[in-house]
């Protein structure tokens, strides 16, 4: 399991209100240790080298 | 299914029979085991009448006619209401058949019910708060669970309720009760198999496919279901093969990569046994077996979670905005996870999908098929959070989605079989990843397999 990475309310709040959500502290509060534990995980992918290859934003095998 | 429509092919029994006999068992035993969302008795009657009707006039519409199965209540019934598990649609009814039961019904097969499911196809626990959890059948002292999401459908074909049923695989919701459940169940080719009328987890991790006591009856269910569907544009235009045809029986040359690392090594010393056994199996009858590591897998964990997470809350944003008392804790709090995610993750997380395709098409450049337990654990117990894979320790969600949801996010099909028992009577699951759009061959190596094999033939004791 990875570490957790912090993350405080007010950016919380920030994220949920650009997304169009209107969550209240204690429902913030609540995700916190799992969103921290989310967001180690997406860390990894910002770590990676991907600058030349194409995503797959229409994806059909054939 | 496949044994059945001979036998209704013979007129040895009919299908009113069929159904009727079903429908007793589900009266018998669902209360325990809650596969059911909702039951069709009336209707199914009335489809066997007819079929059977069909079939005096000598009107065949294919090897499966008269034959009835459930569909997970995430595809649209017309009439029969599709809940996706949740009480947000409790009371929807659709007005149209998605395609897939659209074409099963073409082919002549019956919908016996709606099968449960984890809410809304989010969590491979197939855990449902307002319908109920469906019951692992194989251990009726503890509850354990079915695996999802769709556990009704991994539950009902297990109990012999109905003998084959549809699931949807977004990263592994069909081989995952198919592994806990001792069944099988195929995840096709993204693009294999229409999802249009099936409700959406994430539209491009999302797979309709057949769960069934044998590949046999899979491939019979496959052939009927797949296809180029206009209303689903992610549909290949490629000729649907007669998969029955392929199951020869015959492993001889065929090219098997045993996956290591990541798959087999963490596994559970019976399931890793179960898997190293089942490929000698498979070395003895003729197979030419190796090792192979995929290395960029330990990216997907990270990557699907994105695509996921960001597809599903688009999908669930209003009611999320207007309705989230409605649902089920868990799921509430994974789309929750979805507004964290940025569009710079997402992108990556899609360009990880490249590199992940192209590790699994590199694996199978010199080799037919691959290799893998389809769960690294069998059953868990209901509540439990947490196990162990290898030395450390892993929470539950993610040891079910280790071994499957690879191959949602590369689209490759697989299809998972039983290949063994614990020494506590739970299932073990045996994973075939193929080609794209060579399910012929996943399913041959599978039928291969549970013919040099008897664990299709265990039945769970029921009271």
């Amino acid at each position: 399991m990875l570490p957790p990475m912090e993350i405080d309310l007010d950016s919380m709040r920030s994220a949920v209100r650009l997304a169009g959500f209107d969550w209240s502290d204690a429902e913030l509060e609540a995700i916190r240790p799992i969103l921290e534990r989310t967001l180690a995980l997406l860390a990894q992918l910002e770590a990676l080298r991907l600058s030349d290859l194409e995503p797959a934003t229409q994806y059909r095998m054939v | 299914m496949a044994e059945l429509g001979r036998m209704i092919a013979k007129k040895e029994v009919s299908p009113v029979e069929v159904v009727r006999t079903h429908l007793a068992r589900v009266t018998a035993l669902d209360g325990k085991l809650r596969a059911f969302i909702t039951v069709c008795g009336e209707q199914a009657l009335a489809a066997a009448r007819t079929a059977e009707a069909e079939l005096m006039a000598g009107r065949a519409a294919g090897p499966l006619h008269g034959v009835p199965y459930g569909p997970k209540d995430l595809y649209n019934t017309k009439g029969v209401r599709t809940t996706g598990g949740s009480r947000i649609l409790a009371d929807a009814v659709p007005t149209e058949d998605s395609t897939v039961v659209a074409r099963l019904a073409a082919a002549g097969l019956i919908v016996l019910g709606k099968l449960n499911m984890h809410e809304f196809a989010y969590g491979p626990e197939g855990l449902n708060a307002h319908y109920g959890d469906a019951m692992n059948p194989w251990d009726g002292g503890a509850h354990r669970v079915a695996g999802g999401s769709s556990s009704g459908s991994g539950v009902a074909v297990a109990a012999a309720l109905c003998p084959g049923a549809l699931g949807s695989d977004t990263g592994g919701s069909i081989r995952i009760p198919a592994s806990l459940c001792g069944i099988s169940g195929l995840k096709p080719t993204y693009g294999r198999v229409s999802r249009a009328g099936v409700l959406p987890l994430s539209w491009s991790m999302d797979h309709a496919g057949p769960m069934a006591r044998t590949v046999e009856d899979c491939a019979l269910m496959l052939r009927a279901m797949a296809g180029y569907d206009p209303a689903d544009p992610t549909t290949s235009v490629l000729p649907v093969p007669d998969y029955a045809a392929a199951l020869t029986g015959d492993v001889r040359g065929l090219r098997v990569g045993l996956l290591r690392a990541h798959f087999t090594d963490v596994a559970a010393a019976e399931v890793r046994a179960a898997v190293e056994k089942a490929a000698k199996t498979l070395e003895q009858a003729g197979a030419v077996v190796d090792e192979v590591g995929l290395a960029q897998i330990e990216h997907v964990p990270a990557a699907a979670f994105a695509v996921v997470a960001t597809e599903a809350l688009a999908y669930h944003a209003e009611w999320m905005r207007t309705r989230a008392a409605d649902y089920q804790p868990d799921v509430r709090e994974r789309l929750k996870l979805g507004a964290f995610v940025s569009g710079v993750h997402y992108v990556r997380a899609q360009q990880v999908r490249q590199l992940v395709r192209r590790d699994v098409d590199a694996a199978l450049a010199r080799r037919d098929v691959l290799l893998a337990p389809a769960t690294p654990i069998p059953a868990p117990a209901l509540g439990e959070k947490t196990t162990r894979l290898g030395d450390g320790p892993s929470d539950v969600r993610s040891a079910l989605l280790r071994l499957t949801r690879p191959f949602n996010f590369s689209g490759h099909p697989a299809c998972s079989v039983p290949c063994g028992f614990t020494s506590t009577g739970l299932p073990i699951g045996l994973q075939f990843v193929g080609r794209p759009f060579d399910e012929a061959t996943v399913l041959r190596a599978g039928d291969a397999y549970q013919r040099l094999t008897e664990w299709r033939a265990r039945r769970p004791v029921l009271a």
